[in-house]
């Protein structure tokens, strides 16, 4: 619940990759004056649905906020409410730090939405921006997420050198076209270094349930696979190929450190350059709305260190294949790709349009699985 | 050794000097606890207070974050006053939530605001039936409810999680952002609940009808056939199978009651505030849950729920108005914990005496 | 301070255990009066008696739970004093309760080890409980867990504890109670060897046939007094029940109280071939048959335990019946429910008059509407109508003379006797065809129990059948018009008042012959 695929105008193709919150002056509604709190900083808030300390996602966006404190000093005052329920609750909340003078706030999880945008009607001269939300017409609401399926891509080059027996056991969240697109990012990864592997699939129906994660990357290790694949937001799936001494991928965090013996590498987010820029633009009065899609090239997205068990010479392909992505010489959905049943998806020479990415409802071939009819 | 011994004469006045003591207490050991955690007791208690009553849409906030605790509540309340410990009030709640909002998705736009009568009896039928469960095992198979109602919220967050995630019911929003991401397909604007307006504060109309029902389970519980049969359960089950009542029935019954109330309040959580079937959101609410504290502290009396419930609802809201930089959210917990255990310990003291007692006496 | 008894140097003549003139009060009771009690070495010595005569306060005197108030005991001559069950155990007295004090979830071996201090070593637990077991023909598996044990097996799991101490003297408080003939069979055996073997038995019982099977002497208590030591060789069943109950019977019944006049043509209750089982299943009741008339008193008696409380809730229809019919006025009733009973005119009185015939933390008027409550004039409609139920408390308190401050007191706070006069006005006040009283005066003083009786006499004589069970002999006789023996789930004899024999009765109750086919 926490992240939502993007968006319906995204679908439309309306809106722009590129447009990452570059500065451009004009039309804040809120001039500097007003933004700014007795002492001059800007207040800044960010609303998490779980524990700055989950070891995933909430921690992720608040070591963005932390970088925020860092990079702007004293310009900005920030603050965060943790583990706020998705309900009637968090107007409430969102009430409060409109009323504690925050003049731009994050809410990290799709479900807080509906009262986002509520009270960005109400509250005109406050900033909304709202992680993985639903582009909108609010004039003072933005949305914001980033391309994960490029940094999966990569990882799962190390997946596919890694593995001996050719599966790769992936423990998935829901069957929604953002973990799919993952999934289907990350199968073309293992098959670009191991065409004959093949990526086979559990739905854990949850993006955070340790004891289920961990269960379900037992049962895909028992089932041949000797490389998992984090989909979810916990460790636990690393915690099982510990103990079974296999390879494992993670998810939104580096714990590198925490699983050194099976760490190969993971799809991370780097919010703290994002959240900078945006806090800064509030300061400076050139706050813009956007839905914003970042990107390996926009530094938004990238690949956690890589762990002892991946060669120098898998490390070399999967640099080289990352410095081909930055420079957009490399697409991970050019044609050609073909589906499960082997029909073709995309012709050699085409590339998979945005659109149906955003909406992606089937799997490359290669991936065991299916994605429940819904 | 120290003993518990019931008090045989409680003065009148005890019954809300005892819960205002306790409070005070609560606020003096929290002060320390605040000084200690580096902020102004002062400040932070004004900003409760505040965020709970005095500052703009407060009591609003209050209110709603109140409602469902109110009908939790009341179920916990209800079935405790038997003995009979329905733990299941979570997935009551969301059974309840599935059948107010299934309806107001069938007939809601056909029917308007008339559907709000049938959301809140199929949510009761519907929460009575997935209670009265465990109240059938309870009574004719003698299966502690404690557990079998635990499970039935495992089940019920399981078909709500099917229901939105697992599968195209119809519960479930199918096109524009629901392509996207697994989300529950609002109800109609015209099935939504009201609110009215008391001078500043809005009510959702779920809190009016929970209080309506709370007077009427009081009635029920203090002037009724029913209500005597199930006191004298509760007190003593041979005295009750002596004097004929059908104990097995009761406790049937009284769980129906108590998952019924449950239900509404899942019903209400569609109706007034949601407009959606969430069972994400319902899970980590716990509304359930906090019933069974709100029940407690209201020494399961039906109307004092009402109260009870308001104060843990602001205290729900402050607490998170409190929270921030310097003061993280398990010092907010320790602080609600803190009232809550005051609230207790003052309950325990206003009706049993400590007594130190000789070892000889025991063993004799 | 340990001196055990040791066989080796035991003189035979010199009795193993000796007690003499203990006495031992409890507030308002003397339990003990100037009791003698000597067992030799090498016998199975019976202590026989009714319930309450003495015979638990004499063990638990002799295994320290009790201190003496006067006189001594001697163990193998030696004047001793026992402080503890521990301590009494250190001097080989040994003790197999009636409830067993096994842990369920422990092996045998576990259990009887138990309370030994060191390392427990599994193996050499077993063994030695495997051959202290051979040894004195108890066979038992010591590495079974307790609970996967019969009661006769638990039972002796106890007896191995005892003998692993090495107790030379072993108590058993109505250790058949519990068993089927054939376990008790095989422990009237293993009892005879261990005394063959050379240690003393001391047997605790009141039935009678039991007593003469395995003992050697006999010891009658009474009233808290021995009255008499006889070898079972030279005695009877009879003279025992003598003994045991033959005290100097107060007839007050004709004490000037009007009795009532019978209607032995109306047979208001009828119970035939009534059987049902008790709380852990097994057969209580085995075919009872009663008949009572309008206005007729019948006292059913008998060592407790041997199915009164069945019968008393078999019939009031708290206890499911297993078999049999029970008629009210002619008319044949289901016994499904309670209800039904209350509907037909039937008032019960039970034994535990606080927790099942009261609700205890209700108040006093609540209580007297506790069947009441779903009729008019107390409930109209679904209400229940709080000026119905406090008008009829006021006329009850009144009535029967209940002590008390007031209508809404918690009935638990009230003493004994207004308990049973709070219980008693709600019954009678049902104007019922049948009352059923279990032990109706059992924990009162003379006052209460004065009332009680002549609202059981008023009851009658208002033309209610009463079915008074109790334990409590000269209560029979002195309410009754016919007297019922009650002897393992059966009515073995029903006596008139005119005629009643008390040692017939005792006999009866021990088990002793069936008098008469004609019951």
């Amino acid at each position: 619940m926490k992240r939502s695929a993007f968006v319906s105008s995204l679908l439309a193709g309306a809106l722009l990759l590129s447009a990452c919150g570059k500065s451009e002056s004009g039309s804040s509604s809120s001039g500097e004056s007003d933004a700014k709190s007795d002492g001059g900083a800007v207040k800044a808030a960010w609303i998490y649905v779980g524990p700055t300390n989950d070891g995933g996602w909430t921690t992720a966006h608040d070591n963005g906020r932390k970088a925020v404190e860092k990079a702007l000093g004293d310009k900005v005052e920030t603050t965060f409410k943790e583990n706020v329920p998705e309900g009637p609750e968090v107007a409430q909340v969102i009430e409060d730090l409109v009323k504690d003078g925050n003049k731009i706030i994050f809410a990290t999880s799709f479900g807080f939405g509906d009262a986002m945008m509520a009270a960005a009607k109400k509250y005109p001269d406050v900033k909304f921006e709202h992680a993985t939300g639903i582009p909108n017409d609010i004039e003072n609401f933005s949305t914001y997420f980033g391309a994960g399926e490029q940094s999966l891509y990569l990882s799962g080059m190390a997946a596919g050198a890694e593995t001996k027996k050719g599966v790769i056991g992936f423990v998935a969240p829901f069957p929604i076209p953002e973990v799919v697109r993952h999934i289907n990012a990350y199968a073309l990864g293992v098959q670009s270094v191991n065409p004959s592997a093949v990526v086979r699939v559990v739905w854990i129906n949850n993006w955070f349930d340790p004891p289920k994660e961990r269960q379900a990357a037992e049962s895909l290790v028992a089932g041949g696979a000797d490389v998992i694949a984090s989909g979810g937001d916990s460790p636990a799936p690393g915690e099982a190929a510990k103990t079974l001494g296999v390879g494992w991928t993670g998810y939104d965090s580096d714990q590198s450190t925490n699983f050194p013996d099976v760490w190969l590498t993971a799809a991370v987010y780097d919010w703290g350059p994002y959240y900078t820029e945006h806090v800064q633009s509030v300061i400076d009065g050139d706050w813009k709305k956007q839905d914003y899609y970042g990107s390996i090239a926009d530094g938004f997205t990238d690949i956690a260190p890589f762990g002892t068990r991946v060669t120098d010479d898998t490390k070399a392909k999967i640099e080289a294949k990352k410095d081909e992505i930055k420079s957009g010489d490399f697409d991970i959905f050019a044609g050609p790709i073909v589906d499960q049943a082997g029909a073709e998806k995309v012709a050699a020479g085409a590339s998979l349009p945005f659109g149906d990415q955003m909406s992606i409802d089937w799997f490359v071939k290669g991936v065991e699985g299916d994605i429940p009819k819904s | 050794m120290l003993r518990l011994e019931r008090r045989v004469d409680v003065p009148r006045w005890w019954t809300w000097a005892v819960p205002v003591a306790s409070v005070l207490a609560a606020m003096v050991l929290g002060a320390v606890l605040i000084v200690s955690s580096g902020n102004d007791p002062l400040d932070v208690y004004r900003r409760i207070f505040e965020s709970a009553v005095l500052g703009s849409g407060s009591l609003s906030g209050t209110v709603v974050a109140a409602t469902p605790l109110l009908f939790t509540g009341l179920a916990a309340a209800a079935a405790f006053r038997m003995g009979v410990f329905n733990i299941g009030g979570e997935g009551q709640f969301i059974i309840g939530a599935i059948a107010g909002a299934g309806v107001a998705l069938r007939f809601g736009e056909s029917m308007g605001a008339g559907v709000i009568p049938l959301m809140i009896v199929a949510a009761a039928v519907a929460g009575a039936l997935w209670a009265a469960i465990a109240g059938a095992l309870r009574a004719w198979f003698k299966t502690n409810e404690i557990i079998t109602s635990l499970m039935l919220n495992y089940i019920a967050l399981n078909i709500g999680d099917y229901l939105i995630f697992n599968s195209e019911s119809s519960w479930r929003l199918l096109e524009g952002s629901g392509r996207m991401f697994p989300q529950g397909k609002p109800i109609d604007t015209s099935a939504e609940w009201p609110f009215s307006h008391v001078g500043p504060v809005d009510f959702p109309f779920g809190f009016w009808l929970g209080v309506i029902i709370a007077i009427v389970v009081w009635v029920l519980y203090r002037r009724t056939r029913f209500g005597f049969e199930v006191k004298v359960i509760a007190d003593s089950p041979s005295a009750a199978t002596y004097a004929g009542m059908r104990a097995r029935r009761t406790i049937v019954s009284v769980m129906a009651l108590s998952g019924a109330l449950a239900g509404i309040g899942g019903a209400s959580d569609i109706g007034d505030t949601r407009h959606v079937f969430d069972p994400k959101g319902l899970r980590q609410s716990g509304y359930g849950y906090t019933g069974i504290v709100v029940a407690a502290l209201a020494r399961l009396n039906p109307v004092a729920v009402v109260p009870v419930a308001l104060l843990m609802g602001g205290l729900n809201n402050a607490g998170r108005a409190l929270q921030g930089r310097d003061f993280p959210a398990g010092l907010v917990g320790t602080l609600q914990g803190l009232i809550l255990f005051c609230a207790l310990g003052g309950e325990i003291l206003a009706r049993y005496r400590v007594r130190r007692v000789a070892k000889a006496v025991l063993a004799s | 301070m340990t001196t055990s008894l040791d066989m080796a140097t035991a003189d035979a003549t010199v009795p193993a255990v000796a007690m003499s003139g203990i006495t031992k009060r409890f507030p308002g009771v003397i339990a003990n009066h100037d009791v003698d009690f000597e067992v030799a070495v090498g016998e199975v010595h019976a202590l026989l008696g009714e319930n309450g005569a003495g015979k638990s306060t004499l063990s638990n005197v002799l295994t320290g739970l009790y201190h003496p108030d006067g006189g001594e005991i001697r163990l193998a001559g030696e004047v001793v004093r026992i402080g503890s069950p521990r301590e009494a155990l250190a001097r080989g007295i040994g003790m197999v309760h009636q409830h067993f004090r096994l842990v369920p979830t422990f092996t045998v071996a576990e259990n009887v080890m138990l309370g030994h201090t060191g390392r427990f070593n599994r193996r050499a637990a077993e063994d030695r409980v495997a051959e202290i077991g051979e040894e004195h023909g108890l066979p038992v598996d010591p590495s079974a867990k307790i609970w996967q044990l019969s009661v006769g097996q638990q039972q002796r799991v106890e007896i191995l504890k005892a003998l692993e101490r090495d107790a030379r003297v072993l108590i058993l408080d109505e250790p058949t109670a519990v068993l089927t003939p054939q376990e008790a069979e095989a422990l009237f055996v293993t009892l005879r060897r261990m005394a063959a073997g050379g240690r003393s038995v001391i047997f605790i019982s009141h039935k009678l046939d039991e007593v003469m099977a395995v003992s050697d002497r006999v010891t009658v208590l009474r009233d808290g007094t021995d009255v008499g030591v006889v070898e079972v060789a030279t005695t009877s069943a009879r003279d025992l029940a003598r003994l045991m109950v033959g005290r100097d019977v107060v007839f007050n019944a004709d004490d000037g109280q009007e009795r009532a006049s019978v209607d032995a043509d109306r047979i208001v209750l009828r119970v035939r071939d009534l059987c049902a089982a008790d709380n852990r299943g097994r057969p209580a009741l085995n075919g009872v048959d009663l008949d009572l008339a309008a206005g007729e008193i019948v006292a059913v008696v008998g060592v407790s335990g041997n199915g009164q409380r069945e019968l008393a809730e078999a019939i009031c229809g708290t206890r499911r019946r297993t078999g049999g019919t029970v008629e009210v006025d002619g008319q044949p009733t289901s016994g499904r429910d309670p209800r039904e009973m209350i509907a037909k005119g039937v008032s019960h009185v039970p034994e535990d008059r606080l927790h099942t015939g009261l609700s205890p933390s209700a108040s006093i008027e609540e209580n007297l509407v506790l069947k009441s409550y779903r009729r008019p004039p107390i409930s109209a409609g679904p209400f229940v109508r709080r000026r119905a139920v406090r008008r009829n408390a006021e006329t009850l308190i009144e009535r029967f003379g209940v002590k008390t401050t007031g209508p809404t007191v918690s009935t638990r706070l009230l003493s004994g006797g207004n308990v049973q006069k709070v219980l008693l006005a709600r019954e009678f006040s049902a104007a019922p065809k049948v009352l059923v009283a279990a032990s109706p005066t059992r924990g009162l003083d003379v006052g209460a129990i004065e009332t009680v009786r002549g609202l059981l006499l008023d009851a009658s004589r208002s033309g209610t059948a009463v079915l008074l069970i109790t334990e409590e002999l000269d209560e029979a006789l002195a309410l009754a018009d016919r007297v019922a023996v009650i002897y393992e789930g059966r009515i073995v004899g029903v006596v008139d008042r005119a005629s009643a024999d008390l040692t017939e009765i005792g006999l009866l109750m021990g088990g002793g012959r069936p008098p008469a086919e004609e019951l």
